[in-house]
């Protein structure tokens, strides 16, 4: 695609995350002395207990690399290809459908090639788990696939699939390509799909089956059948039924295939006003508590929060619950494409139950404004630091957390790094530092400096640093609060081109705690959820049938943790 | 006040109030109806009915006598039939709706609390919920500066496999 790629295979500062120091399958009889010595050591600073993995490694890393920042050779994209402390930020969306979802209409090949004009240098395809597509989609969809990663060579093409979680919500699951990457997902899917097992109900089997699904894809890695898998859960409040317990046994069952949830869901056009657009609540946001449904999440947690899910838009909420208990739990945001907004094509005709897939979409003849979703890339983005531009890597920048997101292409790059005494981390990480010793955030913020894909360039207006302590593991699963979390500092931003630098006094660390980052247009605003005194100044909970998405627009970022030694 | 409940495995609001509906085609009076969820491994929803003569034997389970005593002290229960429902259609002052209807308060979520003249579109589908004996509907802002009952009445379906 007369396309070249900086293949610089230095490894980022942070270190790739499966260190084996980090990696719990490991027993100690297998590491070196010093590793075993900094496992002890991180276990001592409460990061490496049950089930951590992916958190803690950068303080050990070499400090001070050069930023080497540039835009490299774009080619095509606005979004760029920006390397940052050697690392690759790859923009992608794990949460994309085609023809063999029965909601859903197109081939592969046109969400591939939109995807790319997009700018997306990664996707996973997920069609839904269903009796059709564990039987014939999960097949058919793979020469799809393959023939599109040949076609369009400088955007990975993951196959993967929407997992009807039992007991809960979906998930995006998907695999590294490979020779088994059907067999694996079909395996799965006959075995640990929630529809296809009739699985649905919130019972402690059907939990535990889901956990069990969990289990079975890191076996699948164990033994080589696979070179990576990952499971991240979709629109986790979209019904209110994906428990904080369930979360939390997600990720303890494994940290390294369990690695976090959409903090944005996609169908982003769908609260666009009639008779224009749905006219719906945006995301898809749009339900009320079930007899299914977890009892004590409120009435607000089943509507998106300046278009992101309530669990991570509400500082303080749930996902700061999680990251509290010095745990990793990353988030990202994805288009969930099924039908185009406006897109003037329709599915095909077929019987999807028999052929595992619709026809081919054709031509509709008119223009469809109750379409909810966005084109793969088109306003959601989940950018991932990648030491490479290979799925392998993509894998790793994922389960390492070393991911920010944003809609609209509200910016175009961000550094994130927190330091002490001349090492530093950056997203997913953590900083272990003397007690004591001052630390500091320092942030660079590169402005988008071109227009996004509704033809205007976006405005940073705001970004917020996000503050908490880690408390450490909580007694009761179902906790969503993290009353020590709150907004500590915001920048108003002043300038409308360029770089943007900010740094922080984070002050003298005499315990562990995490910050994170988000930013705004500053179009759309209230008290969080918590009130004022938490966030003055959140996201405002969208109104159903009048969510432009492009008058509110946020970037998050992962958690850095800081944790003081003895 | 008699009330009955009834526990019949209804798996939504949905089918329980369809239910409800074939029901009190035949019954007298004007009932008072409230659907109540079951959490728990087995999920489901409760109906309970009072001041009227539904033509059904009432469960003797356990969640419906919860529901029961729940609908009998105003704790619990969002109703679907409660005096003055017929006449909540269509956009009215909340003044209006309070004073047609047996809803004690309008509550607005994600934004401003309503005055008396702030309008309300109905949507044709009010669910106000009891709650400390007193009957509340929980709103939120609307499309044209109105507000609207929280719930709406055609959501994405629980099954929609988005």
């Amino acid at each position: 695609m007369g396309h070249t790629h900086d293949h610089d295979h230095s490894l980022p500062a942070g270190g790739e995350a499966e260190q084996p120091v980090l990696d719990l399958s490991i027993p100690d009889s297998e590491l070196s002395p010093a590793e075993v010595s900094r496992r002890g050591f991180l276990r001592s600073a409460g990061l490496l207990g049950a089930g951590t993995a992916a958190a803690a490694t950068g303080a050990f890393a070499a400090p001070g690399v050069a930023m080497a920042h540039d835009h490299g050779p774009l080619g095509r994209s606005w979004a760029g290809r920006s390397r940052i402390n050697t690392l690759l930020w790859l923009a992608g969306d794990h949460h994309i459908h085609t023809q063999h979802s029965s909601d859903a209409q197109y081939r592969v090949i046109d969400q591939v090639r939109h995807a790319n004009a997009y700018g997306l240098d990664w996707m996973v395809i997920t069609d839904h788990g269903s009796v059709a597509h564990a039987k014939i989609g999960v097949d058919k969809v793979n020469p799809d696939i393959v023939a599109a990663r040949r076609e369009i060579d400088d955007t990975l093409v993951f196959q993967g699939l929407e997992w009807n979680i039992p007991a809960a919500e979906h998930g995006t699951v998907f695999v590294h390509p490979g020779r088994n990457e059907v067999a694996v997902l079909k395996e799965f899917e006959n075995t640990f799909d929630g529809t296809v097992k009739g699985a649905g109900d919130p019972t402690p089997a059907n939990e535990a089956l889901a956990i069990s699904g969990i289990n079975f894809l890191a076996d699948a890695v164990t033994k080589r059948r696979v070179q990576d898998a990952l499971f991240l859960a979709n629109h986790p409040a979209r019904k209110g039924i994906d428990s904080p317990h369930e979360i939390r046994g997600w990720r303890d069952a494994n940290p390294r295939i369990a690695v976090g949830f959409e903090g944005a869901p996609g169908h982003q056009a769908s609260g666009i006003a009639a008779p224009l657009g749905p006219g719906s609540g945006r995301g898809g946001y749009d339900n009320s508590p079930s007899a299914a449904s977890f009892p004590q999440y409120p009435l607000e947690s089943y509507r998106t929060w300046g278009g992101f899910d309530w669990m991570t838009a509400t500082v303080g909420g749930l996902w700061d619950s999680l990251l509290a208990e010095g745990k990793p739990w990353w988030i990202t945001a994805n288009s969930d494409s099924h039908k185009v907004y406006l897109d003037n094509s329709k599915a095909g005709g077929g019987d999807f139950d028999t052929n595992g897939r619709y026809d081919d979409p054709v031509y509709a003849g008119s223009f469809a404004s109750g379409n909810s979703d966005f084109w793969p890339g088109f306003y959601s983005r989940t950018h991932v630091g990648s030491a490479d531009f290979t799925y392998a890597s993509v894998m790793n920048g994922l389960r390492a957390g070393r991911v920010w997101v944003d809609h609209g292409g509200l910016i175009g790059g961000l550094d994130v790094r927190v330091r002490s005494a001349g090492s530093w981390v950056t997203l997913g990480d953590t900083l272990v530092v003397r007690r004591g010793a001052p630390v500091q955030l320092a942030v660079a913020i590169d402005l988008a400096d071109g227009p996004n894909w509704a033809q205007f360039v976006p405005k940073l207006a705001r970004v917020d640093v996000i503050r908490g302590a880690v408390t450490g593991p909580v007694k009761d699963r179902d906790v969503f609060a993290a009353p020590g979390t709150k907004v500590a500092k915001s920048f108003e931003v002043n300038q409308s081109t360029g770089r943007v630098t900010l740094t922080y006094d984070l002050g003298r660390a005499d315990g562990p705690f995490y910050l994170r980052l988000r930013g705004t247009d500053g179009n759309r605003t209230a008290p969080g959820f918590l009130g004022a005194a938490v966030d003055p100044a959140g996201p405002a909970m969208d109104v159903l049938g009048s969510a432009d998405p492009w008058t509110d627009l946020w970037f998050y970022t992962n958690p850095i943790w800081v944790v003081p030694n003895r | 006040m008699t009330v009955a409940g009834y526990d019949l495995g209804h798996r939504g609001t949905v089918e329980a109030e369809h239910w409800l509906a074939s029901l009190l085609s035949a019954a007298e009076g004007s009932p008072v109806a409230c659907t109540h969820l079951v959490h728990g491994p087995d999920p489901r929803v409760v109906v309970t009915i009072s001041g009227g003569a539904p033509p059904v034997a009432p469960s003797s389970t356990e969640a419906a006598a919860a529901a029961v005593a729940d609908h009998a002290a105003g704790l619990a229960g969002r109703a679907v039939l409660f005096p003055g429902v017929r006449s909540l259609t269509g956009i009215l002052p909340v003044a209006t709706l309070l004073s047609e209807s047996a809803i004690d308060e309008v509550v607005v979520l994600g934004g401003p609390p309503c005055e008396p003249d702030s309008r309300i579109d109905t949507r044709d589908f009010v669910r106000p919920q009891y709650r400390d004996g007193r009957l509340v509907l929980m709103a939120t802002p609307a499309p044209g500066g109105l507000i609207a009952p929280f719930e709406v009445p055609n959501p994405t379906p629980c099954c929609a496999n988005h």
